[in-house]
């Protein structure tokens, strides 16, 4: 077996460098966040954490996260003491910068390390490897962590770490653990749950031979194992009673439909769908909600009401998504492979991105990171991961929308999407079953559309329009990629189900 | 439809051809191969058939993300009063070359920046003073604009050196690589791998995207001139040499060797003196090109009665024997032509400036140089100089090789850097580039070249060090230059290039002489940052800085004289190996 160049140490190397030189860059109050984080688990005891409110951005992550961030505090006493502040609101020293940013990067270790073990673990390391190194210099995590600011890196490499680990039956009860854990340190992660559940549920507690007939040793250290996590993560604060104002916190769902940027989602077309209709409603004879007009027309407000179309609950969403996840979640219990649980993951997050409350546009990284794992499969995957690559990361192009960074998000995605989506294109394997009539053409035009999109979105509206329908590039950008992401949805479902 | 035409089929190398340019390294026992250092393993996926039109995008898209990312730390002189720095000379060229007429270029406010670069820079400052005020007219606003740091005008000037970069250094540098590979036949993948190398050199990209300077304008107008005279196409070599001079006159550090070579192939192997004839109207004419537009303008200007009287007579007309008619036609074009060149060459400065690696900085630590008449350190200056660049340039004549030329060149501008007169730290970028060139030649990428070219860059960027701290560039400095390092697999990221026993393999005091230096530049970083200078020694580190880089450069100049006078057999003692071709030369 010859080596893979470039290796994973070596593409981190560049990678890293890159990520340095972008330390000035653009960073969204994400950084502010994690700073006041910071700042309120050095500074206050423990029973305080959820309680504390100087800052608008409370603590909202589950109580690993702030352990994590506690760890995090305590080298920041000898580089940057006044970034550990409380009061102090908004305090970037460039040691401060410094300092976080390259707690990000120290983070993002798990990330390369669990790469490693997956393409050491994997069938055909060539493929394994190519994908791993998609996931590493994924533009994604690039402008989320680097340039936004978050621990997405770190995080994602303990999905990665735990679905690697799913791979093996001896070391499944480590995949439940590490899962656990990582929905200890970020909730969101609760929506690729079910299928774990499931998988581990079928893969470890029962028989292989007879799901009547529960194996009671390995039920018994899972259910152990597992508690014993949530124990260490929610405990302390189970002892202060304080768990009701922890979920309050985790789980604010006051706020609106869509988030503040329309993630590319079902709701981003219901909305589109809704606005198109303001204009056709007098022809066709519907009703127009007059209060709702003006809430629309921004198209950034939080609370989204509808003019013509009827109001969505977070009820209706939450039976909407866990109804899709169920009907992929049938398949993996009846034939639990390792294929079929990566693939129901990567399910169970497009379910969520497409039909959740509030979801936000990063959320789209729990779709694309599982899937590039599959990607390579065979070439009816790759059929379906090739809209959504390019959808997924257009739509993030939103997040950045100051000059300095424009070159970077845009050289950088065309960049990764030439690269890998050719080196896809050259070594996925052909599939044993035909492929789907079309659907390679539909998607060559989706990924021609995106080049003059991004180019009216970012150049021409402003020298058209100037400041005014600000919120018509948004709209077009979240309208184009949820076409990408349905589209991916719908043909990464067949090939899941005919598989 | 046209008839099918078979695609060209590359010849498929042995793996041993590979081991012996440097690019691959094969296992004694296994048989294995793997990249000799990590550049060559990012490029390993395209070793097989690859379109060059994917291939050649991406290295772009990628080099120019860590040029813009170097784009946004500091520049000189941010938020620096009174005179702020290279940004802001830039920025009000811009503004007085799209706000002034042209007769006012050379003179107006000449403590404020003045113009002191030829005219193709004024051109080029005009055309992005034009261009940034479409979009915004307060950034190059008559005297409003002085010392503007606006952040959106920072972005723009950043991009007007990324476009200047890509629009002229870039395809430059590509077609430069694609005659030296022709020119001694390198394949194509491993001239893509010195490609990166050389785009990636982080001095430039420090000096250019970082400081702020139009520097690869220059570099890409002298590479295209190189690549001109590779190509054997000698008179457009002239134009872009005569081009890379009008937009800086830094590029006089390279006229040398350009001359020598342009006269050698007009007299070896036979005297040619039609061709010789031609070299020399081309380049007058070129001159009178670049100098032209400008010139016209003051005519024209003169033509409207724009008055020009009161502007005073440049030292160069003053000191003529004869007296001027201030009122004949001649007089405004011939005085603002004097006051250009007495722009461009202030030989009023001193010997050097601030603190810069060479011979005169280096000697004038022990021996205070001031004591002298200027006029006798003038003289001392021309002479040392001389005596530098005679070596290379009597050879280049001699044996007019192209694969000669970028030896030369280097050596050439060695010596001017280390003796001449009026030398900036920023000028380290002449010679380095010609000896970065020399990494897509011949054995470019075995240790015995790389080692040395990776060296002078090493010390390139520490000497320039100083200068970049004042930026706020350290991270960059210290990012690009690890990872320039790292791709090269040199020192301190790696010693592989040092090793015993493989192709292409260092002597004993290379590597005495290397990795001395190498320790000396940690060690000096290491004092720089943690210990603190005693107080009536303030410039310790700085001296520190240039006494090392001096010797240093001394040793890349002899290095350069050495090969060349190897790769020209000249002398039967100094290359042993029987005679090898030169197959298509002339």
């Amino acid at each position: 077996m010859d080596e893979l160049y470039p290796s994973i140490s070596q593409c981190a190397v560049v990678a890293t460098v890159l990520k340095v030189l972008l330390f000035p860059a653009y960073k969204s109050t994400d950084f502010e966040v994690h700073r006041n984080w910071l700042a309120l688990t050095n500074s206050l005891p423990l029973k305080e954490w959820y309680f504390e409110q100087t800052s608008e951005w409370t603590l909202d992550y589950p109580p690993f996260f702030a352990y994590f961030e506690w760890v995090l505090s305590q080298p920041a006493r000898f580089i940057e003491p006044g970034l550990l502040n409380i009061k102090a609101l908004g305090f970037d020293s460039w040691k401060t910068v410094y300092y976080q940013r390259a707690t990000v990067l120290a983070s993002e270790l798990v990330l390369v390390l669990a790469l490693y073990i997956f393409v050491q673990t994997s069938p055909s390391k060539k493929l394994a490897h190519v994908s791993a190194l998609s996931i590493l210099l994924s533009p994604g995590l690039l402008i989320i962590d680097h340039i936004h600011f978050q621990y997405n890196g770190f995080l994602y490499g303990l999905l990665i770490l735990s679905v690697t680990l799913a791979r093996n039956r001896s070391t499944l009860l480590l995949s439940g653990i590490i899962f656990a854990a990582l929905l200890c340190l970020k909730h969101i992660y609760l929506y690729l749950a079910p299928a774990y559940f499931v998988y581990l549920l079928r893969a470890y507690c029962l028989s292989p031979d007879n799901i009547l007939r529960p194996r009671i040793t390995n039920c018994l250290k899972l259910g152990i194992s597992i508690g014993v996590i949530f124990v260490a993560s929610f405990g302390p604060f189970a002892y202060f009673n304080q768990i009701p104002q922890v979920l309050s916190r985790l789980f604010p769902f006051s706020r609106g439909l869509c988030h503040a940027y329309w993630a590319p989602n079902i709701w981003a077309m219901y909305s589109f769908t809704d606005r198109v209709l303001i204009y056709l409603a007098p022809y066709i004879g519907l009703n127009v909600d007059a209060a709702a007009l003006s809430s629309v027309t921004r198209g950034r407000v939080g609370d989204t009401s509808f003019a013509v179309l009827p109001d969505v609950t977070p009820g209706t969403t939450f039976i909407i998504t866990l109804t899709f996840q169920i009907i992929c979640l049938i398949k993996l219990f009846l034939k639990p492979s390792w294929e079929g649980f990566v693939g129901a993951v990567t399910l169970c997050g497009y379910a969520s991105f497409l039909f959740g409350w509030h979801v936000h546009e990063k959320a789209i990284l729990l779709v694309i990171i599982p899937f590039s794992l599959l990607a390579l499969k065979d070439r009816r995957y790759l059929g379906a991961f090739r809209p959504l690559a390019v959808a997924g990361h257009v739509s993030l192009f939103p997040l950045l929308f100051t000059a300095g960074e424009f070159p970077i998000k845009i050289i950088y995605t065309i960049f990764w999407l030439i690269l890998f989506l050719l080196a896809f294109d050259r070594l996925a394997p052909a599939s044993s079953r035909q492929r789907i009539f079309l659907l390679d053409r539909f998607s060559l035009l989706y990924i021609a559309v995106s080049i003059p999109l991004i180019a009216y979105c970012s150049l021409l509206h402003r020298i058209i329009f100037g400041p005014r329908l600000e919120f018509l590039p948004l709209m077009f950008i979240s309208s184009y990629s949820a076409i990408g992401v349905v589209g991916s949805w719908v043909g990464f479902s067949v090939v899941y189900f005919s598989q | 439809m046209s008839a099918h035409k078979p695609r060209r089929r590359r010849r498929l190398e042995d793996p041993s051809a590979y081991a012996n340019h440097g690019t691959i390294h094969v296992d004694a026992q296994t048989k294995k191969q793997s990249p000799a250092f990590p550049l060559v393993a990012f490029l390993w996926p395209v070793k097989g058939p690859i379109s060059q039109w994917v291939l050649l995008p991406l290295i772009l898209m990628v080099v120019g993300l860590f040029r813009w990312t170097t784009g946004l730390w500091g520049y000189s002189g941010f938020q620096s009063p009174p005179m702020h720095g290279d940004f802001e000379a830039q920025r009000h060229w811009m503004e007085i070359t799209t706000h002034l007429p042209a007769s006012q270029w050379y003179f107006h406010d000449l403590d404020w920046w003045g113009l002191d670069y030829p005219p193709l820079t004024a051109y080029h400052s005009w055309v992005l003073g034009k261009l940034g005020n479409y979009i915004n007219p307060t950034w190059f606003a008559i005297m409003d604009s002085r010392a503007l740091d606006d952040p959106d005008l920072k972005i723009y000037m950043r991009a007007t050196a990324l476009v200047s970069e890509y629009l002229v250094y870039v395809p430059a540098v590509i077609i430069c690589l694609r005659h030296l590979s022709h020119l001694q036949h390198i394949n194509t993948w491993e001239s893509y791998i010195a490609l990166v190398a050389i785009l990636m050199q982080p001095g430039a990209i420090l000096i250019d995207h970082g400081h702020f300077q139009f520097n690869t304008v220059m570099l890409g107008l002298f590479v295209a001139s190189v690549s001109s005279m590779l190509a054997g196409r000698h008179l457009w070599g002239c134009v872009f040499f005569v081009g890379s001079l009008g937009f800086k006159q830094m590029a006089l550090f390279w006229s040398p060797a350009v001359f020598a070579y342009l006269c050698g192939i007009c007299v070896f192997p036979r005297v040619r003196p039609l061709k010789f004839v031609g070299i020399a109207l081309i380049t007058i004419l070129s001159f009178a090109i670049v100098w032209a537009p400008f010139l016209f303008g003051v005519v024209y200007e003169q033509y409207r009665n724009i008055p020009i009287k009161h502007l005073p007579m440049p030292p160069i007309l003053a000191a003529l024997p004869f007296r001027l008619d201030r009122d004949a036609l001649y007089y405004p074009a011939l005085l603002q032509f004097a006051q250009s060149l007495h722009r461009i060459f202030p030989f009023a400065r001193g010997l050097f400036e601030d603190k810069v690696a060479n011979f005169w900085c280096a000697l004038h630590t022990f021996h205070k140089l001031n004591r002298y008449s200027s006029v006798f350190v003038q003289r001392a200056a021309l002479l040392a100089t001389l005596f530098a660049i005679a070596p290379p340039c009597i050879i280049i004549f001699v044996r007019p090789k192209r694969v000669l030329l970028p030896l030369a060149l280097a050596a050439t501008s060695w010596g001017f850097f280390l003796c001449s007169y009026q030398v900036h730290e920023k000028n380290v970028l002449l010679p380095l580039l010609p000896m970065t060139l020399l990494l897509s030649g011949q054995d470019g990428l075995l240790p015995s070249v790389r080692a040395w070219v990776g060296f002078a860059n090493m010390l390139g960027i520490w000497t320039m060090f100083p200068l970049l701290k004042r930026d706020e560039l350290r991270v960059p400095y210290f990012a690009l230059g690890f990872l320039w390092a790292y791709l090269m697999g040199l020192p301190p990221t790696s010693l592989s290039a040092y090793r015993s026993g493989i192709p292409g393999g260092l002597n004993t005091l290379t590597k005495l002489i290397h990795l001395s230096f190498y320790v000396g530049m940690i060690v000096w970083h290491v004092a720089e940052g943690f210990v603190e200078p005693p107080e009536n020694k303030p410039d310790l580190w700085v001296v520190a800085n240039v006494l090392g880089g001096a010797p240093g450069f001394g040793i890349c100049y002899i290095w350069c004289v050495w090969t060349l006078l190897k790769e020209s057999h000249l002398v039967a003692w100094a290359s042993p190996k029987a005679e090898p071709m030169e197959k298509k030369s002339q």
